[in-house]
């Protein structure tokens, strides 16, 4: 259970950038009315540029900045 | 019945320490005891127009970039309401009112996704150890000016959470490991919000009212309660910790912190009465030889 809640803990970084923040920046998109960027839906491209985010906050233990 | 002074003697420089302390506890039970009605309208009001927010601008009647500051403003605002209960300011533990001051810790502090017993516990081990380098939960605010300050605010936010690691400290030396899962729990649930809204279309709306402003709203709070009244943040004891000081943006703009001095000397009086119980109690801070810069 520890071990399970750690490994929770260690990747919640991740979890946040895919689970919360992709759909903030596809629907920032699409309020700005950035249609396709770079040849991709916005939903693709905002996981793509924050599932990034993500993992780097991931390997830095929680840093984001 | 006991009749209390209403002023000062004159002279001060003759009094022994006890003397001094009787009447700095005369003006403070002066100001402390009654029903804080202002603090409990602050929340609730503030905590209505929050919850308010979320309607308007789902259902169109306020825009998002409009609810934004407001969302900002009302988590700066929770705070102090919240902080008040923490120290059964509301109402004192054996009286009628005491149920209603934990229901209203309770109820205003999980808009910031922090357990009241968390706030609490902390925050009366910042009172035990203001100023001290390891015990103060509240030391991860200090810094050598103001711009550091609101940076190491920034970067606290950011994840560096050095905060949050001496909040931890904090509950394990008393032994509440209780209050640290109620608090991982507090967090995960707040993300299964957060994702919720998001993944069904209104992931702006959380990010904007919700996330960011608790981001946001928190730098003032750190800047005006944990680093102003303790900068330098380098001397301890109960007239070195804490200092009055004159604050640029008046003391309204900087959330009545001016006079933090006589809520860590006196922290049941509530805090419209701070200023008040100051202005009575300056010349015997001045006799103490408490800094009280420019105020």
């Amino acid at each position: 259970m520890e071990r399970a809640l750690e490994f929770v803990l260690t990747i919640k970084p991740l979890i946040f950038a895919l689970g919360f923040l992709t759909p903030v920046l596809a629907q920032a998109l699409q309020a700005m009315q950035v249609r396709e960027p770079f040849g991709l839906a916005s939903l693709a491209f905002s996981a793509l540029v924050c599932g990034a985010w993500g993992t780097l906050a991931t390997i830095r233990k929680g840093r984001w900045i | 019945m006991t009749v209390l002074p209403t002023s000062l003697p004159a002279d001060l420089s003759g009094l022994s320490s006890a003397e001094l302390l009787k009447l700095e506890r005369a003006i403070a039970r002066r100001h402390s005891g009654h029903f804080p009605w202002f603090m409990v309208i602050w929340a609730y009001l503030n905590i209505a127009v929050w919850l308010a927010l979320w309607p308007l601008t789902i259902l169109g009647y306020l825009p998002l970039w409009a609810a934004f500051p407001i969302a900002v403003a009302n988590m700066t605002l929770v705070y102090l309401p919240t902080h008040d209960a923490q120290h059964h300011i509301i109402g004192r533990p054996g009286t009628r009112w005491h149920w209603f001051n934990e229901f209203l810790g309770h109820s205003t502090s999980w808009i910031m996704v922090t357990p009241f017993e968390v706030l609490r516990v902390t925050h009366l081990d910042h009172h035990r150890y203001a100023n001290d380098p390891v015990l103060d939960p509240d030391i991860a605010t200090s810094a050598p000016n103001a711009w550091q300050a609101i940076l190491r605010s920034i970067r606290n936010k950011a994840g560096h959470d050095e905060r949050n690691a001496a909040y931890g400290a904090s509950l394990e030396r008393h032994g509440r490991v209780d209050l640290m899962l109620l608090a991982l729990a507090y967090d995960f649930v707040f993300l299964a919000i957060l994702c919720a809204l998001a993944w069904s279309g209104y992931g702006l709306h959380a990010f904007f009212l919700w996330w960011l402003p608790i981001k946001i709203g928190f730098i003032p709070i750190d800047f005006y309660l944990s680093w102003a009244p303790h900068h330098p943040a380098d001397a301890m004891g109960r007239y070195r910790d804490t200092r009055a000081f004159r604050s640029r943006l008046g003391n309204l703009w900087s959330m009545g912190m001016q006079y933090h001095i006589i809520h860590h000397l006196h922290p049941y009086i509530p805090l419209n009465r701070n200023p008040a119980a100051y202005r009575e109690m300056r010349p015997l801070l001045v006799a103490r030889g408490c800094r009280i810069d420019g105020l």
